[in-house]
Parts: C-alpha cells; sequence; structure tokens
C-alpha cells in the first residue's frame, strides 16, 4: 500500500526559486446542480487557516518569506500553488499538505469567503467577455458540470454555507492527487515529502477510487443566446463542445487551434483584423480538460461592423468542414505549435503544474514528446475529417446592445433554413 | 538561463506616449500596430508569417515612456529574426491602405476598453490627477486625433524618435555564437547617431484633490487613489516606495488588506501599485467595495495612512516587505521576456547594472527612515482621490 500521493520532481536551473503545484481531483464540474460555486468557495478556504495556523498565522509564514500560495477551482480539479525560494521550501511545503489534511474552515472565514465571491461575482457582470463565455457555457453544457463558471452562481452561492462545504473537504485527501515540483529543490526532497509535518497521515490508496465523475453536460436545445448590454462592442463567441485533452483526435484539434488562433499570421488574425480591420481581439479557446473541451471562436467588435464579423467568423467556421487546408497552412500551424510548446514551458511553475496535469489525466510523462512526433503524420484529410465529426452544430453567444444583437440573430438564423 | 529553450530579442526606444507633440496623441501606440504591417523589404505580414514558421512569436507594447517590440524564438534562428525584426521596426512602410484598415483596429481596441468601466475609472483618475500632461492621456489616444491622422505625420514621428541614442536592443537566454557578428552587422549599427534632441517634456504638474464621478455599468463602487513619486532614475527612492506600497498594500498582512478586507470585511478588494516612470513614478490605491460602504472605507484608508505616518512599522513588517519585494523581482528573472526587459529598460534610460541591483536600494529604508520620508507622502491630503459610483454617466 503506498499514499494515493504521486510525487513528481523536477530539478531545473532557476533563480534559486521553486514551484509546487497540487492537484486534487474535485474541480467545479463536482459541483452539486444546485450547489455552483461549492468548490470555488472550498478552494479559498484552504488558505484561510490549517494545521497549526490560524489564517492570521497562516498568512504571516507564506508573506513572510516572500512567497506566493494560492488554491484555484478548475473544471476538472482543485490547483494548490506555491511558489518560494529553495532556502523556504522545507518550511512551506507542509503547508499544502495541512490545506488538504487539516483546513480550519472556521465559520467565521466561511462567510468572509462567501461575501468576497459573491462581490466578485457581480463585479464579473462589468464584463462583457465573461457574460458571453458564461452564456455559451449554458448553451454548450446547459446545467452540467462545465455548463457554469467555476466561481459559481450567485443565487445558488446564497445558499452554500459551511455544512456543504464540510464533505467536501472531507472527500478532497481521498481522490488520486499529483505533488509536483520544479526549479531548484531541496536534496532528495521527494523521499521526504510523505514524512513532513502536514503531509503524515495522507490517505493509502484504496483500489477503488473515490474520485468525483461528473456530468459534464450536454448541449442546450437552443443554439444562440443573447446577452443584452449597453456596450460599444459585441462581443461574438461561436463554437462548440468537443473532446478531452488526449483524446485521439485533440491533436488535430489543437493545430487547428494554431491555425485559426494562434499568432498574427492566424486565419482570424488576418481575415477579421488585417483584411477588414473589424475585430482587435479575436483568439480561439481551447482549454485542456477532462472532459469535452469547447472549441470556441472569438472576437469583440463594434456595433456597425458586428454583421461582418459574424459572416467572417461563420465563414471561418464552415469553411473547416467543406475544404482542406492548404499544405503550407498545415506546415506553419505544426511549427506553432511547437513554439507554443516551448513557450509553455518557461517557468518552474509552468513546469510543475504541466507534469501535475499529465498525470492526473492519466497520460504519459513524456505526452508532450509524443506530440510533436505525432504531428508529422497529421494530414489535412484527416484535418477535415475531424472537423466533420466535431463542427457540425456550432452554438453562438453575443454580447452587447440589443439592436444589434437583433440584427445578428437574423444572419444566424438565416444559416439555418 | 541554460534550461530556456528560446530566446528573447526586446528592441525598445524611447518612443512612449510622452514623446508625441499636440496632434500626434495615439500615434506612438498607432505606429507600434504600424510596424507589424509591412516595411521596404516584407510585406504586411510577412514578418509574422517568417517569424511564427520558425516556432517563434512577438508581440509588442506601447508605455507612457517607451515601447518596445519582442520575438521569442529557438535560438539557432535568432539571428534571422534578429534581421527581420529591425527591418520591420526601423524601415516601416507606413502603406495608405494598411494604415486606414490598421486605424480600424485601433478604434476597436478603444472601444474595447470603453466597455471595460474599470479601465474607465483607471483612465479619468490619471486624467484628473496629471492633467494634460502625457501621464493623464490614453495611451491609445483617441477617435478623432486618431482619424485626423495621416501616414505622413507617422513618418515624421518615426524619423524624430527611432534613432542611435534612443534605441536598446536586449537579448536574453541561449546566444548562439554566430548572434555578436549578426547584431555587429545589423540595422542598428547603421542608426543614425545623435539627432538634436528636440523633446521638450512639459514638466508634470500633479493635481491633489478629491472628485466624485458616476459610471454607468459599474457594479460596485470604486475608491482611487494616486500619488506621484520620485522619477524611475531616483532608483532608490522608487524601491522605497515600493517598499512602502508592499507595506500598506500587498497580501493578507498588509495594513490596508488586514485592516479593511480582512478584519473590517468592508471591500471586496484593496490593492497599491507602483509604476517607475521616467519623468515621476505613480502610485495608484485602487478599492473596490459596495457603494454603502463608500464613506467607511475612505475613513478608514484615512486612518491607515495616517498611522503609517505617524508611527514606525515594525522590524518584522519591515522584513516581510523586503522579501516579497526583493522574491517578486526573483520570480521575474524566470522569464527571458522579463529579463530581457528588465535589461533593455535599464539601458535604454542610462540605469546599467546587474538585475538584482536595485535590491541593495532596500537595506537603506529603515523603519524610521520610511516613516519620516516616505510615509508623510502618501496621505489621502496628498492624493488625487476619485470616488466612481454606479450609475448613468454624468
Amino acid at each position: 500500500m503506498s499514499a494515493a500521493l504521486d510525487v513528481l520532481v523536477e530539478p531545473l536551473a532557476s533563480p534559486g526559486v521553486m514551484a509546487a503545484k497540487l492537484w486534487l481531483p474535485f474541480g467545479s464540474a463536482c459541483d452539486a446542480t444546485d450547489q455552483r460555486g461549492a468548490h470555488d468557495l472550498l478552494a479559498s478556504l484552504l488558505s484561510r487557516g490549517c494545521g497549526p495556523y490560524n489564517p492570521k498565522e497562516l498568512a504571516d509564514v507564506v508573506e513572510g518569506c516572500g512567497a506566493g500560495l494560492r488554491c484555484d477551482a478548475q473544471e476538472d480539479g482543485l490547483l494548490l500553488s506555491l511558489r518560494s525560494t529553495m532556502d523556504d521550501a522545507e518550511q512551506l511545503l507542509p503547508l499544502l499538505g495541512w490545506m488538504v489534511l487539516e483546513p480550519h474552515l472556521a465559520p467565521d472565514q466561511v462567510a468572509l469567503e462567501k461575501s468576497l465571491t459573491l462581490q466578485m461575482l457581480q463585479r464579473q457582470r462589468e464584463d462583457p467577455f465573461h457574460i458571453a463565455a458564461v452564456a455559451w457555457r449554458q448553451l454548450a453544457f446547459s446545467d452540467g458540470g462545465y455548463g457554469h463558471d467555476p466561481m459559481g452562481v450567485e443565487s445558488d452561492l446564497q445558499t452554500i454555507d459551511r455544512q456543504q462545504i464540510l464533505p467536501l473537504a472531507q472527500r478532497l485527501p481521498t481522490g488520486r492527487s499529483v505533488l509536483s515540483l520544479a526549479g531548484c529543490l531541496p536534496e532528495h526532497i521527494e523521499n521526504r515529502i510523505l514524512a513532513m509535518d502536514g503531509f503524515r497521515g495522507w490517505p493509502e490508496t484504496t483500489g477503488g477510487s473515490s474520485a468525483c465523475r461528473p456530468k459534464y453536460g450536454t448541449s442546450a436545445a437552443e443554439t444562440i443566446r443573447l446577452e443584452p448590454m449597453d456596450t460599444e462592442q459585441v462581443v461574438l463567441m461561436l463554437g462548440q463542445a468537443t473532446v478531452p485533452h488526449g483524446h485521439p483526435d485533440d491533436l488535430v484539434l489543437r493545430l487547428l487551434q494554431c491555425h485559426l488562433g494562434v499568432g498574427m499570421s492566424s486565419l482570424l488574425f488576418r481575415r477579421l483584423r488585417e483584411e477588414h480591420g473589424v475585430a482587435y481581439e479575436v483568439a480561439v479557446h481551447y482549454p485542456q480538460l477532462m472532459g469535452p473541451a469547447p472549441f470556441v471562436l472569438l472576437a469583440s467588435t463594434g456595433i456597425e461592423r458586428a454583421e461582418l464579423s459574424l459572416r467572417l467568423l461563420l465563414q471561418s467556421w464552415e469553411e473547416l468542414c467543406q475544404t482542406t487546408l492548404s499544405q503550407a497552412d498545415l506546415t506553419l500551424a505544426r511549427a506553432k505549435f511547437i513554439g507554443q510548446m516551448a513557450q509553455a514551458r518557461q517557468t518552474c511553475s509552468q513546469r510543475a503544474e504541466r507534469r501535475a496535469q499529465l498525470r492526473a489525466m492519466g497520460l504519459r510523462d513524456d505526452y508532450d514528446q509524443s506530440c510533436m512526433d505525432a504531428i508529422k503524420a497529421i494530414t489535412v484529410e484527416h484535418i477535415q475529417e475531424t472537423c466533420q465529426r466535431w463542427f457540425k452544430q456550432p452554438q453562438l453567444s453575443l454580447c452587447g446592445p440589443p439592436s444589434s444583437l437583433k440584427r445578428l440573430e437574423r444572419i444566424w438564423a438565416e444559416r439555418h433554413q | 538561463m541554460p534550461d530556456a529553450p528560446l530566446t528573447c530579442l526586446d528592441f525598445w526606444c524611447q518612443a512612449g506616449s510622452s514623446s508625441e507633440r499636440p496632434g500626434e496623441e495615439g500615434i506612438a501606440h498607432f505606429l507600434e500596430h504600424m510596424v507589424f504591417k509591412g516595411s521596404g523589404r516584407l510585406a504586411a505580414g510577412a514578418f509574422d508569417l517568417a517569424i511564427e514558421a520558425l516556432g517563434g512569436s512577438s508581440n509588442a507594447a506601447t508605455g507612457f515612456d517607451d515601447v518596445h517590440f519582442h520575438v521569442l524564438i529557438p535560438p539557432d534562428r535568432a539571428a534571422e529574426a534578429l534581421d527581420l525584426l529591425l527591418e520591420l521596426v526601423l524601415q516601416p512602410a507606413l502603406e495608405p491602405q494598411g494604415f486606414a484598415t490598421e486605424r480600424d483596429v485601433v478604434l476597436e481596441e478603444i472601444a474595447q476598453y470603453a466597455d471595460q468601466p474599470t479601465e474607465q475609472v483607471l483612465q479619468s483618475i490619471l486624467s484628473l490627477g496629471c492633467g494634460d500632461h502625457a501621464y493623464g492621456r490614453p495611451i491609445l489616444g483617441t477617435a478623432s486625433a486618431l482619424n485626423a491622422m495621416d501616414p505622413s505625420l507617422m513618418r515624421r514621428f518615426h524619423n524624430r524618435r527611432y534613432f542611435g541614442p534612443n534605441c536598446t536592443l536586449a537579448l536574453a537566454g541561449p546566444a548562439p555564437e554566430t548572434l555578436k557578428p549578426a547584431i555587429a552587422a545589423s540595422a542598428l549599427a547603421d542608426l543614425p547617431g545623435d539627432r538634436t534632441n528636440s523633446s521638450s517634456h512639459h514638466p508634470l504638474r500633479f493635481h491633489a484633490g478629491r472628485h466624485t464621478q458616476q459610471i454607468d455599468r459599474l457594479e460596485s463602487a470604486r475608491i482611487l487613489m494616486l500619488w506621484l513619486t520620485a522619477p524611475a532614475h531616483n532608483q532608490e527612492a522608487v524601491m522605497g516606495a515600493d517598499l512602502a506600497t508592499t507595506l500598506l498594500g500587498e497580501g493578507r498582512r498588509s495594513r490596508l488588506v488586514e485592516r479593511l478586507r480582512e478584519e473590517l470585511q468592508l471591500v471586496e478588494s484593496i490593492s497599491m501599485d507602483l509604476t517607475a516612470l521616467e519623468q515621476g513614478s505613480l502610485i495608484t490605491l485602487e478599492v473596490i467595495c459596495p457603494e454603502d460602504a463608500l464613506p467607511a472605507v475612505e475613513q478608514e484608508i484615512s486612518a491607515v495612512l495616517h498611522q503609517a505616518a505617524n508611527e514606525a512599522v515594525s522590524e518584522q513588517e519591515l522584513r516581510r516587505g523586503c522579501q516579497l519585494v526583493s522574491n517578486s523581482l526573483r520570480y521575474a528573472m524566470e522569464s527571458v521576456g522579463h529579463v530581457s526587459g528588465l535589461c533593455a529598460s535599464h539601458v535604454l534610460w542610462h540605469r546599467n547594472q546587474d538585475l538584482l541591483n536595485p535590491l541593495s536600494h532596500l537595506s537603506h529604508w529603515s523603519a524610521d527612515r520610511l516613516q519620516s520620508d516616505l510615509f508623510p507622502e502618501l496621505l489621502p491630503e496628498k492624493a488625487c482621490v476619485l470616488i466612481a459610483r454606479p450609475g448613468a454617466n454624468q
């Protein structure tokens, strides 16, 4: 029997600093349907008192070392992040263990975090990009686990209190967790972690994993969502839920993301910005998730040019199924993919997080390396087949002035006739 | 940095928005966009294509004081990338059709900012505090000023600012042997030397005072405070200011966060920020809170700031502040982009030094000196204060 905690270390030359990432397989996708935001609230509470430290003492220890400690709820899990100098690592690493095994969850801290989150949720309504993104999630995943922002939903959060958080906290140590360290590390740290204060008592593997098995959600009946807001621009998000990270089609979609949205040579950048000057922000959103990941084209555009922008986005989307990429486009996408990979390995934090993520997703440690080889075998025909599999039923969310949304809705309706 | 798989080339120029003359407002940033629209030798888009086909990426940013263009590239292709980058930055085509299209893109960028109330509030306080000085104007410019511009005006701006002593190239990451001769033989060597540098900055006259505004689409209220402090070349003072803002506003144990967010629970967030600038650095305090908490919040901020001026911080607090300031610089050293940026800006503004050297100034700031020299300058009475309430624009 061994502890249900994978410990990964990667010594790296760095300016005397290290990063630690602790991944726990309980994210916002595991929120109960009427408790959306519970895992995010739990995450924010872990650094508000644990083990021998009350909230003030904990902040003192961390900030006194000039370190950074945070905990975030993502869709698929909670991610605890520590950043410090090598000299402080031994003193600070135990905090990660205590946060999971002995969080205090004191009632006054629960009330404070809940109130802060509610205020933050309200303030996010200022941001048209956020509103459009939330609307798109609802279209693609309805009331499933991916259907809400990890931060949650105001009406649900109002009803969550300590009683709902406690059971979620109790099961945190029971999943298959991963601790990943990178940077300038104390010698043989990997052998000492589980004996450290804070990590002692980490439960052993039980065979049957108790990870939550979320229902990610299924797409809503409608294909368009309008979010009226009195803005100068309209935010457009067009896309579809696709595949998990590591799925056989995932690599093709990553290449497509490079083709469509990475860099100034990308199709959306050239078409919307360089040729037509209709948008400043264009992007392709394709997060690495354990469930069906959104593949979404995004643009924000002035109201008088919004119709043209929508037509250009639709054209870009529909072309993918109808025509093959050119060889030159494929070669460029491969080069960008490799470049992206290099850029994502710059800091200790990035390296540690990627290793934790791969392990958590059940992918091999050399997965990224194998992708660099695998992309060579992908052909333009293969890409088109993949598009035809995943891009047949796109959904559109729009945030902007009502009159503009009406006109855009007509364009969308015409397309379906 | 032996482990870094990428080399960063970073070209900096003293051509931020503060080098604009009347009628040119926004041109520094607009030019940054136009640079990517091609040069004499490179068609529009050819640069991006070439860099990205090598597995690299490029970007640029315009500030008040300077502008920079950077390329991240596999080391063995750095010499090629350098050649392309310099061609682009030093010989922009500024072709009329591309000029008109890119102006539309900048207008979209302005509209996107206008839709973010947080950005609006920040711009408001800069305008109120810095008046008609460049630091008070939006770097992006205004639609009317941009619409009145033509390529010849931009050409004159480029000629006036992009020459030898105004420019610095920095490189971070692995540097192959071939790169040094490539730099020596590059277009940098041909840059014209000193011209009569006619940038007569008009001095930054700071306007303390208290203002209230209603801002549409704001969901919670804001309090912003702005102070003017020492210019970037006074590094000792800037490090002191960095330390002071850290003690007051960074982390849960900082004075303002502990009192207003943790104890009294009056605010959603409160933070302080220092922006080192050549003509006077700016310190901002930003508070997000419910509208009905505004009076209490203002009163408590005042109490915290006065207390800091009245009694010295403890040795433990001082140590904590120094640790946070030092480590944040160390963390920044992890990325080649940050390293090249720091190097370039030091050299560009004649502060050539070891990258961690600014930390040596920290030891000159004792608790007593902070109390006597710095905190009295950070009182609300000396600030430009903006209370922003949700509601229809006035």
